[in-house]
Order: structure tokens, then C-alpha cells, then sequence
């Protein structure tokens, strides 16, 4: 099989997994010990950068490795951003505070305007929002 | 009354006031609405009450351009025609499909929507539907079960369809029909020429002929046309002894724009939770009942200028061995009648299906319309059938709006099932390059042939008027989904018994 092959199979695979499965491999993304690195903050608490790397695209899809090729095709897509600091500043801009009081729901609400206002990215086929192709980016440079 | 054509004599002259040629569902739907009207009406079927090889061997003829489904077997021969292996999927056209749409060439109807309710609505009974209600509301009010997904509806919103059971109109309607007394059909009666008078101003009279070689004449007041999307224009080309370009035909439109439907997978949604989908889960052949798919709203086609189109939900993932039902449907017409009529029975006896189980995982399936495309087309070949007319062949052609509305349609869709918090859509990678303009190898169609005896009040720009009359020929009228200018994104047959309802109105008025 080729790469496209397999990650037909392992999308057919894992999508047909329950929500509940899912949520257990996302969970498994606090085992990214490695990612202890914090983004600091003028003003406010620094932001764990692990946090970033956490796509809730993850509980959608339930596949910790798809998640990953989709990050490692956006940054063969976009060069320009396969960089691990370039993609946290693409992140949180225009400012970090955006994301406070709650980073996940922060996140997820950027996600949200991401699509509301067409900021979206195709990558493998799947229309995603920019904040988590780059979240997959980043998430795909920590697992490697 | 029922009359089988080789039992005549040969040159037997057939007289009356109308004559349609061709039952399937537009010519019964006509000659229903003639019953009881004293009025001598003519019903020739070329075939008899049965699929029959021999008459579907007159159908064949090549695609050649791409694949396509064998032409013996993509259209039925014998009384009942095509819906003798419809599905029953039914519902009306769009508001927007009758509009002129600048970025559709040939787009128009001579009419709106509106004025073709009336006709929708006495359509229903003839196809066994329910009210003529397409509202969705209306069936979430029935159904707890049934919920549409929670989408900004200013973007998509549930089209739904209704589904007959199929009504095969060959056995429905073959004893009110043979039972007529004003009623008058011939079966084994192929016409094989419409001849014109001698100014070519009106029809005056057919040459009908039997496989036996028999051949009878065929004289009435109002000729209807009513042989389908390849067969109507056949005719029209085949009738060509006092017209060398063939009837109807001087601007050389008979045949120009082909359309089909566009039925293709053409990508994959993720959702982030388990959804209830009987609003959108196909309910079964036989079964009838209804079901939603997700449709765009005219003012998002209007401002991505796209063609209308749906989606519908096949529970499960892509699997990357997907295949175009051309391939798989046979050139056997009786074989894919049984196999048709077997389905329609396991899901009649199955019932009306509950809720189906959750799932979070659905393939994204196609219908869309074509764009009109002059170079789309039906054209006669050199070969003659048994009956010594010539074939028909199919130029199925495409234009760069036809993929391009396709990859928008899913890419606004992904925006809004991302923007709404239900998944994530992934097209297939047939659609992820939009330079690309080839199609897959899985693409299939809709068993839908329309357009090729176009209507438009101009000569220039239709082959029939806004009744549906020929232009130049006071008497020859067609029926049928040739006679679309656009495709809709809807299947034909509700809108084409509509139609025929209308146009057996308007020939009332006209043989009074």
C-alpha cells in the first residue's frame, strides 16, 4: 500500500470508532511530556505550549496519526511554516490575550471564527480551519 | 381498449384526435387525464406489456465519449417505459431552476416554480405520494425522530424528498388504460417516422411498424411526442424523408443538450458526535417514506454562480474502492427490471425502517445538475435498427462549471459543518485540485435523460415552446424530460407527470 492507501485505511478504521474511544486517545495527548515548553506572555500567565499542540480536530477524527500526517501536509504545504515558533505566533495572533481566560475554549472559539469568516485550509481533502491545520503542524513537529 | 398492432392488417389506417406516442410516464400520465373525455385518443407503445429483447435491442447504440449505461438497457421499451426499474425517488424542482441564471448558459424556463405548484400537487396521486408537501417541518412534526441538523439555514438546508413506491405505471395503470373506451392503445406500434405535410408546417400522419413487418398509419388532429431524453429526439431526426434535417430541426437544436445528473461520491464527514439521522437515511426501496438531503440555498448558489446540487448520507467511510454504476449495470433491461422489482419487494415487506443506528462517520454523495451543453448531444449513426431506423448514439459532454459547482459545494459545506461545530468534511482528492477538470472513474449518472428537445419560447434557443409545442408545427407536441432547459437538482419524474398534467390541459383547450 501507498501512503495515500494507508491513510485511507487508517481513516476508515478510526472514524468508525465511538466517540468514547476517541475521547480516550485525546486524553492521551497529556503523555506529550516532551512539549513542557511555555510560550511567555507580557502580562499573563504563560501559555504551555502542549496546549497548543492539542487540536480538538483530534476528537473529531480519533486518530492521534492522522492528525499527525495531516500537521506533517500543511507543512509541506506551507513552508513558510514548518517552524515550530512560527506556528505558535500564527497561532495566538494577532495577540495572546485572545485566547484568555480559557485557552481550550479560547482555542476552540478561534477555531469557530476560523470557519465563520472562511480563514480555512485544505489539507489531504479535509476543509479545516487555519488555527488547527497549524495546531496539527505543531503537534506533528512534537511527535516526530 | 387494447389493440396489439400485429394483429392488423398491414397499412391499416389508426385514426383519432390525439395520438401519444410512447407510454411511459409522461404518455400514461396524458392518457389518463383523457379518459372519460370523448375524445378518441391513440396510445401507441412500441413494445408490448413485457420487457422484450427484441424491442430493447431497437434502443442500442454507442456512448462515445465516456462511459455511460448501455443505451438498450437505460431507457425501457414496453408500456410502463422507465419506471418499469425507477426508484421513486420524487420531488419538485427549486425556485432558482427556472430562473435564468447569467452564470448558466441556457439556463430558464419559460416559467417559475409557482406556476407549475398547481400541477406538482395532481402529480403526487399519480406517482401514490402524499400531499404535496415538501416542507421539512412538516415531517419533524411527524416524527420526533426526524431532526434536521443544526446548520445556518441561510447557507444549506434540508430538501426533502418523497418517495413513491416506485409505481410501476405499466401494471398501475395497464387495466384503467386497456379498459378505456376512449382510450385506444396499440402495442407492438413503433413509429418510425412522423411525416410532415407537404409545407412542413404540421404532422400528417406516422408510419407505425411492427417487428413482423407490418407497417400501419397513423392520423390525428395533435401529435405528443413522449419517448424519453434519447428517443424523442430520434424520432425527431429519424423523420426526415420531407425534412432532410429532420422535424423540428431547423436551428439544429434536436438532440443538443444532453443532461444527466451528476451522481458521484464525492467526499467523507467526520462529526464530532453520534447524530439521530432518520431525517436523512434513505428509508428503502419499497419502503416509501421520506428523507432530507442537504441542499444550498439559491442565494449561496448565486453568489459562488454554481449549479444546484445536494448531498445526501451513506452511513460508513470512504473506503478508496469506490465504482461507477455504469460499469455495474447490465445491458439486460429484463434482468435489471427483476432485480429492481426483487428489491422493491424485500422493502416493502420490510416495512417502514425505525431510526437507524448512530453513527459519526458518513460518505458524501452527490446529485447535481449539468450545466446545458450544445455540444452534449444525441445524434443519429449510420446503423439502422430492425425496424430500419437509424440508431441513436450519445455525445455526453461536460463543461468546467459542472466539476468547479461540485468542489464549492464542499468546501461551503465544510466551512459550515466546521463554523456549526458538527465535523469535518474531507473531499475526495478527485476534487482537491481545482485545475483539474478530469472526472473519476466512479462517476455515475442518474438514469436521467433530459434536454435534447429544449424548451424556450425562442425558436433560435428550443425545440418546443413554453406548451410545449414544436416550433413550426401546429400540431406535434412533446412530453417528457426532454423537453428541460435545466436539470434541477432533483430527479426527473415528478416534474415531468407535472408537466405532462399541464400539457394535457392546454390540448384540451386546444381540441375543444
Amino acid at each position: 500500500m501507498n501512503d495515500e492507501q494507508l491513510d485511507a485505511a487508517a481513516l476508515a478504521t478510526t472514524l468508525c470508532d465511538t466517540p468514547a474511544m476517541r475521547r480516550r486517545r485525546f486524553l492521551t495527548l497529556a503523555a506529550l511530556g516532551a512539549i513542557g515548553v511555555m510560550w511567555p506572555t507580557t502580562g499573563e500567565a504563560a501559555i504551555p505550549v502542549r496546549m497548543l499542540a492539542a487540536p480538538g480536530l483530534l476528537a473529531v477524527l480519533g486518530s492521534e496519526r492522522a492528525v499527525q500526517q495531516l500537521g506533517e501536509r500543511y507543512r509541506r504545504l506551507v513552508p513558510a511554516e514548518n517552524d515550530a515558533t512560527v506556528l505558535v505566533r500564527a497561532i495566538l495572533a494577532p495577540s495572546p490575550s485572545i485566547l484568555s481566560p480559557d485557552l481550550t475554549a479560547g482555542l476552540a472559539e478561534r477555531v469557530r471564527q476560523d470557519f465563520t469568516h472562511g480563514r480555512t485550509v485544505t489539507v489531504h481533502g479535509w476543509i479545516l480551519s487555519l488555527t488547527e491545520a497549524r495546531q496539527c503542524a505543531l503537534y506533528s513537529l512534537h511527535s516526530a | 381498449m387494447h389493440i396489439d398492432a400485429r394483429n392488423l392488417d398491414t397499412d391499416s389506417l389508426i385514426e383519432g384526435d390525439i395520438c401519444i406516442i410512447g407510454a411511459g410516464a409522461a404518455g400514461i400520465t396524458l392518457a389518463l387525464e383523457w379518459i372519460g373525455a370523448s375524445r378518441r385518443v391513440i396510445l401507441l407503445e412500441a413494445g408490448g406489456f413485457d420487457p422484450d429483447a427484441q424491442m430493447q435491442e431497437l434502443y442500442h447504440g454507442a456512448s462515445l465519449d465516456r462511459p455511460y449505461y448501455p443505451l438498450q438497457s437505460v431507457a425501457l421499451h414496453y408500456f410502463g417505459g422507465t419506471t418499469g426499474h425507477w426508484a421513486g425517488f420524487c420531488s419538485p424542482f427549486d425556485p432558482i431552476d427556472f430562473e435564468t441564471r447569467d452564470w448558466v448558459h441556457g439556463s430558464g424556463w419559460p416559467f417559475t416554480r409557482q406556476h407549475l405548484d398547481p400541477f406538482y400537487a395532481r402529480a403526487q396521486s399519480v406517482l401514490e405520494l402524499g400531499p404535496y408537501d415538501y416542507d421539512p417541518a412538516s415531517y419533524e412534526l411527524r416524527d420526533p425522530d426526524f431532526k434536521r441538523l443544526a446548520v445556518d439555514e441561510s447557507v444549506f438546508y434540508p430538501k426533502m424528498w418523497q418517495f413513491s413506491a416506485p409505481t410501476r405505471m405499466g401494471t398501475t395503470y395497464r387495466d384503467p388504460i386497456v379498459n378505456a373506451r376512449d382510450v385506444h392503445l396499440y402495442t407492438y406500434a413503433k413509429v418510425v417516422e412522423m411525416v410532415p405535410n407537404a409545407a412542413a408546417t404540421a404532422v400528417e400522419h406516422l408510419r407505425a411498424r411492427t417487428l413482423d413487418g407490418k407497417e400501419h398509419r397513423v392520423r390525428a388532429r395533435h401529435y405528443v411526442l413522449a419517448c424519453g431524453g434519447i428517443h424523442s429526439p430520434r424520432l425527431l431526426l429519424a423523420s426526415n424523408s420531407r425534412t432532410p434535417r429532420g422535424l423540428g430541426n431547423d436551428r439544429d437544436l434536436v438532440g443538443r443538450y444532453f443532461m444527466e445528473h451528476f451522481e458521484i461520491l464525492g467526499g467523507q464527514v467526520a462529526f464530532a458526535t453520534a447524530h439521530p439521522f432518520k431525517m436523512y437515511a434513505y428509508p428503502g426501496r419499497g419502503s416509501k417514506g421520506a428523507r432530507a438531503e442537504m441542499a444550498l440555498t439559491a442565494e449561496l448558489q448565486r453568489k459562488h454562480r454554481i449549479l444546484n446540487g445536494t448531498v445526501s448520507f451513506q452511513a460508513g467511510a470512504l473506503t478508496g474502492q469506490e465504482q461507477s454504476r455504469f460499469a455495474s449495470f447490465s445491458g439486460d433491461a429484463a434482468a435489471n427490471v427483476k432485480q429492481q422489482e426483487a428489491l422493491a419487494a424485500r422493502g416493502a415487506a420490510r416495512g417502514a425502517a425505525g431510526a437507524p443506528p448512530p453513527n459519526t462517520t458518513y460518505r458524501l454523495f452527490t446529485r447535481q445538475e449539468q450545466e446545458p451543453n450544445p455540444s452534449s448531444r444525441v445524434v443519429l449513426n449510420s446503423e439502422k435498427d430492425a425496424m430500419g431506423m437509424p440508431r441513436a448514439d450519445l455525445h455526453w459532454r461536460f463543461t468546467g462549471l459542472d466539476k468547479r459547482s461540485i468542489r464549492v459545494f464542499y468546501e461551503l459545506l465544510g466551512q459550515e459543518f466546521g463554523r456549526a461545530g458538527l465535523g469535518r468534511v474531507q473531499m475526495m482528492e478527485w476534487l482537491t485540485d481545482g485545475s483539474d477538470d478530469t472526472w473519476p472513474n466512479h462517476l455515475s449518472g442518474g438514469w436521467h435523460n433530459m434536454g435534447t428537445t429544449r424548451m424556450h419560447q425562442d425558436a433560435a434557443q428550443g425545440v418546443v415552446d413554453a406548451d410545449c409545442k414544436v416550433h413550426g408545427l401546429a400540431n406535434l407536441f412533446v412530453a417528457g424530460a426532454s423537453v428541460y432547459p435545466t436539470g434541477g437538482a432533483a430527479n426527473p419524474t415528478l416534474t415531468l407527470v407535472a408537466l405532462a398534467l399541464r400539457l394535457s390541459d392546454h390540448l384540451r383547450a386546444a381540441v375543444r
